[in-house]
């Protein structure tokens, strides 16, 4: 019993002590967008400010639209975090469950998917938006215009359904027994009624590590927003960021004040979500 | 996590600039309107910020008076991802109607046909311009860019930290610049560098390589257009800063770096430095006081001969725009005396024009003042297609030298047979 308890105490230290590294770089970043630039400069570095500067927050939301940004940012993420989760069921549902011909050859798409370089992408996609028929002053052929380049379709549409998350909605709907879909044909329900009054509530961990990692990818895109938007009105929070980055100096204390405020939705997200995100990804074998 | 999204954009550049390249031939042609009029797009690396955008909102307003018919979309980005939003859109068949890009860009876009060939003569350019100055907007002797602002670089010194040690001035050739370097290096009991004799870590490496290399004697290329720069004078120049390193101990390796929170030479941590005109600002904000008592000198690298880096922003046109006299109109807006002066005050930078060299702005900024005063000796980076991605090698072949990894001439060697692969790549 002792043995035990000194057991849980040592890995209480260690978790406590990987906490706190892990928390560092984050109490840093909020003290360091509390300091003036004298401050930040200083050697050796101080820990707290000599001089607490909340204004670097309001000069920060000054320095850019920040505001639009944040809007935009959760629009997005929303957006593909919705999407991701209606689309990406389903398929994984099918994939797992639903018997069709070709059914391992399109698994193994998917997979294939996953293993394509998002940069090498890029340019494609970009083509792609761009020539969309109908949209943007383009003819039926996707020509004469922008398509969708510019506009919230190129940004919520693009890198809505991931391969990820259909893998790991088969792995899964795999996982539960098959007599719950059998009970539920006998009671004479659709298949589709099968996939969201059954079986899909049974999911919850996947729901919510997807979710998380959908709304966690999309808000930290960066790249994608940055190269198909010119509108100010249409940047994300994350090329917001990058603004206080310059060619000769970098805006620390906006930078940090600015990164800061990124940073909240997420862990807020975390904090609600974290039991089923663990859950999640201990079932799906995931790191 | 910078260096992660530093290395995977370099990797994304080198892809979109192949994509580029497959693509610069296709579409149409520009048309030829010959009436300044329409609504054209202008891609910006600089004018970040809201300070920024009010400075270029206040240009593009004077702009608009003169050009009533003329409408200009601003798309604003930074240099770091200016490549990339360059070439996507010159792939994706969506070009900007002007773009602003750095020294050393010119090459790879004009040899491409992305840029449009500007109605100047380098004649009548170097009426209004220092002739170095001129020289990165020009290839094949046709003119594609004119310069709105120059960043340069070149030594700093702390004049309270020389007058402390007994130095009369600024060292005057590489030896001298050792024998300083040694002399003012500090260490405290344990061996800790408290103070770095000279500084060449707090700049980016392979702009600090360049001008040594430069005042050393040597050349980046060769004039048929090979690569030149494992020359001797070259590999000098590295051993400078290798011996810097590892012989003198003048400044450890780590000891700071380029875009650090903290300017060494502002702290009093460093003595003198190869470093950027707009290291002044820094200093400025970080130790005003250095500015107010004029504790802060400048001096010209210099050995074989005196040597500056010069960087810049210049404005270009695209060949593919359907408004090229619009677009032209503006890049001779943005390039003229008022909006050229406003962007390097904003930035702190140098101005290219020389009717400049008077403004008060100028006089105002001691940086910028010694950079005018010696652009006959700059030098720019630059001058092959491939320049975009040979020069990324640099910092690795600096890095592998002053760690002791290989030698100067084996890092220059190794660095020359990778960019002659790039250019063979085309």
């Amino acid at each position: 019993m002792k043995r035990k308890v000194d057991a849980r105490w040592v890995l209480h230290l260690l978790l406590g002590v990987g906490g706190l590294i892990m928390i560092v770089p984050f109490v840093w970043m909020i003290l360091t967008s509390l300091k003036s630039r004298a401050d930040i400069a200083a050697y050796p570095p101080n820990l707290l400010p000599d001089e607490w500067v909340w204004s670097n927050y309001q000069a920060a939301l000054d320095y850019a639209p920040f505001g639009t940004y944040f809007r935009n940012s959760l629009l997005i993420a929303i957006g593909h975090t919705v999407i991701n989760l209606m689309l990406a069921t389903m398929a994984g549902y099918a994939l797992a469950r639903v018997p069709f011909r070709g059914r391992t050859v399109v698994f193994m798409a998917v997979l294939a998917m996953m293993m394509i370089p998002t940069y090498t992408k890029i340019v494609p996609q970009y083509l792609i938006a761009k020539g969309m028929p109908f949209f943007g002053g383009n003819d039926y052929l996707g020509r004469g215009g922008y398509g969708w380049l510019d506009s919230w379709w190129v940004l919520i549409v693009p890198g809505a359904l991931t391969p990820f998350a259909i893998f790991l909605f088969r792995q899964f709907y795999l996982s539960l027994p098959r007599e719950l879909e059998e009970a539920a044909r006998i009671d004479g329900m659709g298949e589709f009624g099968i996939f969201a009054r059954v079986m899909t509530p049974l999911v919850k961990p996947a729901i919510a590590t997807v979710a998380l990692v959908t709304f966690e990818n999309s808000w930290n895109n960066f790249l994608w927003p940055l190269l198909v938007t010119t509108r100010d009105d249409l940047r994300v929070i994350q090329v917001g960021l990058a603004a206080f980055q310059l060619a000769e100096r970098t805006e620390w204390s906006y930078l940090m004040a600015g990164s800061t405020l990124a940073t909240v939705p997420m862990i807020v997200l975390f904090l609600f979500a974290q039991r089923y995100f663990v859950q999640g990804f201990a079932t799906a074998g995931i790191k | 996590m910078t260096r992660t999204r530093g290395s995977r954009t370099r990797a994304m550049a080198v892809a979109l600039v192949a994509t580029l390249f497959a693509t610069a031939c296709g579409g149409s042609a520009p048309s030829n309107d010959d009436e300044a009029s329409g609504t054209i797009r202008l891609l910006t690396p600089i004018f970040e910020g809201a300070d920024g955008k009010t400075v270029l909102e206040k240009q593009l307003g004077d702009f608009k008076e003169k050009y009533p018919d003329i409408t200009v979309e601003v798309d604003y980005t930074s240099y770091g991802k200016l490549n990339e939003k360059l070439t996507t859109s010159i792939a994706g068949g969506r070009p900007y109607d002007v773009m602003l890009m750095g020294v050393g860009w010119i090459p790879p876009f004009a040899e491409k046909g992305a840029l449009a060939e500007l109605d100047e003569s380098k004649q009548e350019l170097t009426q209004r311009y220092n002739e170095r100055v001129v020289e990165p907007g020009i290839y094949q002797d046709k003119v594609y860019g004119l310069p709105i602002m120059l960043d340069t670089r070149f030594g700093l010194y702390r004049k309270d930290i020389f007058a402390e040690a007994g130095i009369p001035g600024p060292p005057s050739n590489f030896a001298e610049l050792r024998e300083i370097g040694r002399k003012l290096t500090v260490r405290d009991g344990s061996g800790k560098l408290t103070r770095a004799g000279v500084d060449i870590l707090s700049n980016d490496l392979r702009q600090t390589f360049l001008p040594l290399m430069w005042a050393n004697g040597g050349e980046l290329w060769t004039p048929d257009g090979k690569p030149a720069f494992n020359s001797p004078e070259a590999v000098g120049a590295l051993q400078l800063m290798t011996d810097i390193i590892r012989t003198d101990k003048s400044e450890d390796f780590g000891f700071t770096q380029p875009g650090a929170t903290g300017l060494p030479l502002a702290q009093g941590r460093a003595a003198m430095m190869v470093g950027h005109n707009n290291h002044l600002l820094a200093i400025e904000e970080q130790a005003p006081e250095l500015i107010k008592e004029d504790k802060i000198g400048f001096f010209m690298i210099n050995n074989e001969r005196p040597a500056m880096f010069q960087g810049g922003t210049l404005a270009t046109v695209s060949a593919k725009s359907q408004r090229p006299a619009a677009a032209k109109a503006l890049v001779s807006f943005l390039t003229d005396e008022q909006a050229s002066l406003a962007a390097n005050e904003q930035r702190g930078n140098v101005p290219a024009l020389n009717s400049l060299a008077d403004s008060e702005y100028v006089e105002s900024n001691k940086a910028a003042q010694f950079a005018m005063a010696n652009l006959d000796a700059a030098y720019s980076e630059g001058g092959v297609p491939a320049w975009l991605e040979i020069r990324g090698d640099f910092k690795a072949a600096i890095e592998s030298a002053l760690l002791g990894q290989k030698t100067p001439q084996q890092a220059l060697d190794e660095l020359v047979v990778k960019a002659q692969a790039a250019i063979a790549k085309g």
